[in-house]
């Protein structure tokens, strides 16, 4: 397990000129080259293509000059970034949120496909399955919403319920205190079954013998889980670890955006938000690319890090 | 209208050749002068929307304007809620509409400084249907110079919608002062006003969209965003004696439960349905809401009839005051991409004018007459109340109109309501309070503006629930000043200076 699907599987022995071969090789997988061109294009005209605008971020840019009239300003962007009394509570916001993130949703998934790997009646184990997928497809409007309706103060369920129990209300939605619990919960409900495909399917791959020899040298089923299932996913969780570890700094725009109001403002904006406010509600478009980049430049270097770490302690890393 | 058939006749022909000769030709795009100096064929207008369905461009009524002004329409709706955003998306893209809405936002200023936009100052006394009252002329200026027509709106508009039935059951009268007003609310909330012998009201519904504090505020002597101190500076109105006063009186209505308590979240499409579900008492919004909402309450229950009533403001300590609005709602403005020389701006402003011309302005209101509406005793009479399908031929074509120089077009018999609310909205002109700083356009503002208004919105709010105490608001108020408020403050304090002397 610890080879990872997309390494070349096919190593074609060559005793060719190295030239020649690798037309040949070409010529040979046609078809499977064409295969690769649509990803091809794709990453060359979404993602390396539009690379040229963060020189935006050097400029001023106003869209009437365009980007050859506009004045060049070198760092100025983000010298007012780094000295905005904004940016240490952005930060802060931002990272606090990332690490509740990564304590409390990461090993979500996680939990609940060993606890799915447990359940042996196949039906009453698809049907959950099914069932913990669904949010992932709702739209995070329709998840705000929905906590509303639950959370408010006047006549939401739980803040009903809340009542009868303690016999008063607790304002999960405008409260500063309650924003980053019901971020993370709303994510947790939201994201946790959808993130258990790959775990299961890397558990699909271990052998019934390993379970039998563990069974016939007495390991219980906690033991099982322990020296059998989980060094199983090790390599996967390590990879997921490092791809999440690029984004940590990304905190779904749409959802803060949606759960912010004017009470809890202080501890919600975050990176993601503030790029759309200052670049789509008040068109600073240079400086908010210049937040943007930074953010961008944050996660390369969380991606290598993690990358390095994870090969020093063994592991296989992504690339 | 001759010379508009004529100019579109000669323009076919024109651009008919030049496509045999070219072999391409852009849509609407300009050549190079014909005879009439008509170049522009179709003209893009981006405005706002406020149905789901707003017309086509092949509607019925489009085509009845496009015969009247002699131009092919090609409306760009875009829903009001994103308005903003797609205006900024827009002016990145560079491919800007010849005729586009926008409002004073820090990117529309930018624009204009960049010479986006035609300057209309000079143009505008040209023709008769596009001359703008003198405060809303100040009001839509940036530097003196005026870069849009303004959609003309009641500076009086800000007003309070009331139940008079629930006056009456409790023997109150109108209020007419603060304690009056306070008063009101107590008895709307405590004293079953509806008696039905259940706890079920209150007094003042309020939503996220934070217009009733600001207007309610002036009431107390606060000034309109800015004031003079004693040595005639200009200063925000929250560091002001008369500001602490009304947020202090905001957080014991609040405290006392006259206003519902999820206020700060609650979305404002929703804002209005507690008072159509007679669960509260009064509402502290534009004057023609009212009759909005009595439509909505009416059809829930006929009975509701005659049971709203309108009036200005209340008075305080600093006599009647109010709040105006800038007397306009966004303006229309030329780009001067899509719209390349003199001629081709003249001809749009001559669109602009017919635009607003007695026949336009009732097609874009109230549709086509025979088919839409009917006319009887000189008032209308609607055709398609119950006809939405037919309703969204026009409706959100009132979008483009402007209403200049005045309204022209007609109304349905009005009931007791509607004039009360017009009396409203006229007898509040008389006692609105300007911003003196609206006019003046601040670099401060345009980069930090938006942070600067959320730090003492949301401690307004803060202090309104009794989540921060004087303390802390002043820690605020310092926030403000240290995140570069003081630099706006002495920003503000120039220009106006330099206004007033400019103009003397």
């Amino acid at each position: 397990m610890t080879r990872l699907k997309g390494e070349p599987a096919l190593q074609a022995p060559v005793n060719v000129s190295p030239k020649r071969s690798r037309f040949q090789r070409i010529l040979r997988d046609k078809w499977m080259y064409l295969l690769l061109l649509p990803g091809v294009i794709y990453f060359l005209l979404f993602k390396i293509l539009p690379m040229w605008g963060v020189l935006l971020a050097f400029q001023n840019y106003s869209p009437f000059l365009g980007f050859w009239g506009s004045e060049w300003v070198g760092f100025e962007h983000f010298q007012r970034f780094f000295s905005d009394p904004d940016f240490v509570r952005l930060m802060r916001n931002t990272v606090i949120l990332a690490i509740y993130d990564l304590i409390f949703f990461f090993p979500a998934p996680i939990i609940l496909a060993l606890l799915l790997n447990e359940v042996r009646i196949s039906i009453y184990k698809r049907t959950i399955q099914t069932l913990v997928y669904v949010p992932h497809f709702m739209s995070w409007v329709i998840i705000a919403s929905i906590s509303y309706v639950f959370l408010t103060t006047s006549g939401g369920i739980i803040n009903v319920l809340v009542e009868r129990l303690t016999g008063s209300q607790i304002s999960f939605l405008s409260h500063p205190d309650w924003f980053r619990p019901m971020i993370i919960a709303q994510i947790i409900w939201k994201e946790s079954g959808w993130g258990t495909v790959i775990f299961l399917a890397a558990l699909a791959g271990v052998s019934q013998e390993q379970y039998e020899a563990a069974i016939v040298d007495g390991a219980g089923r906690f033991r099982r889980m322990w020296h059998v299932t989980l060094p199983a996913l090790r390599s996967t969780i390590v990879i997921l670890l490092i791809l999440r570890l690029g984004n940590f700094l990304d905190q779904g725009f749409q959802q803060i955006y949606l759960m912010t109001n004017s009470l809890n403002r202080d501890v919600a904006d975050v990176f993601d938000t503030y790029v759309y406010f200052m670049g789509i509600t008040q068109g600073a478009f240079s400086y908010s690319t210049a937040v943007g980049l930074f953010k961008a430049v944050v996660g390369i270097i969380l991606i290598f890090g993690a990358n390095h770490l994870a090969k020093r302690f063994g592991q296989g890393g992504i690339f | 209208m001759f010379r508009g058939k004529k100019a579109k006749l000669g323009l076919s022909l024109f651009s008919a050749g030049v496509v045999l000769l070219v072999g391409c030709s852009e849509k609407g795009s300009s050549t190079e002068g014909g005879e009439e100096g008509a170049s522009i064929e179709t003209i893009d207008i981006m405005t706002m929307s406020y149905t789901p369905e707003p017309p086509q461009n092949d509607s019925l009524v489009i085509k009845e304007l496009e015969e009247l002004t002699g131009k092919k329409m090609n409306m760009l709706f875009v829903p009001s809620t994103t308005y903003g955003d797609r205006f900024n998306v827009t002016l990145a893209s560079g491919n800007l509409p010849h005729v586009m809405l926008g409002d004073k936002s820090p990117s529309y200023i930018s624009a204009v400084r960049d010479g986006a936009f035609w300057d209309l100052t000079d143009y505008l006394d040209d023709y008769e249907n596009l001359k703008i009252n003198d405060i809303v002329k100040e009001n839509v200026s940036i530097e003196g110079r005026v870069y849009g027509i303004p959609r003309a709106r009641p500076l009086g508009r800000n007003a309070v919608v009331i139940r008079k039935d629930w006056l009456e059951n409790l023997g109150m009268d109108m209020p007419e002062t603060l304690e009056d007003f306070h008063e009101v609310l107590k008895a709307f909330t405590y004293d079953d006003p509806d008696g039905n012998g259940e706890d079920d009201t209150y007094g003042m519904a309020i939503s996220e969209f934070e217009g009733p504090w600001d207007i309610m505020q002036t009431w107390f002597g606060a000034p309109n965003k800015w004031g003079f101190d004693e040595s005639g500076e200009l200063v925000p109105d929250f560091t002001t004696d008369e500001y602490r006063e009304a947020i202090k009186w905001f957080n014991q209505i609040f405290e006392e439960g006259l206003i519902n308590e999820d206020f700060a979240i609650m979305d404002p499409t929703q804002w209005t349905n507690p008072m159509v579900n007679e669960e509260v008492g009064l509402i502290v919004d534009v004057a023609d809401t009212a009759g909005r909402m009595n439509k909505a309450m009416t059809d829930r229950d006929p009975e509701l009839d005659d049971v709203l009533d309108v009036f200005g403001a209340v008075s305080g300590d600093h006599g009647l005051v109010t709040k105006p609005t800038t007397g306009y709602h966004s303006v229309f403005s030329v780009s001067k991409t899509s719209v390349k020389n003199e001629e081709e701006l003249k001809e749009v402003l001559q669109f602009l004018n017919d635009l607003n011309s007695e026949e336009a302005q009732n097609l874009t209101i109230n549709g086509i007459e025979g088919r839409h509406y009917e006319v009887e005793d000189g008032n209308l009479v609607s055709l398609v109340a119950d006809d939405e399908k037919k309703r969204n031929e026009f409706q959100d074509l009132n979008q483009i109109q402007m209403y200049l120089p005045e309204e022209k077009f007609l109304k349905p018999e009005e009931s007791e309501l509607t004039k009360r609310s017009n009396v409203v909205m006229v007898q509040n002109e008389e006692i609105v309070l300007p911003d003196p700083a609206y006019p003046l356009v601040s670099k401060v503002y345009a980069q930090r503006g938006q942070q600067l208004d959320n730090i003492i919105g949301d401690a307004r709010i803060q202090y309104i629930i009794g989540e921060l105490d004087d303390a802390g608001f002043d820690e605020a108020v310092q926030t403000w000043m240290s995140s570069g408020g003081e630099d706006y403050v002495k920003e503000i304090n120039e220009l106006y200076k330099e206004a007033q002397s400019g103009s003397n």
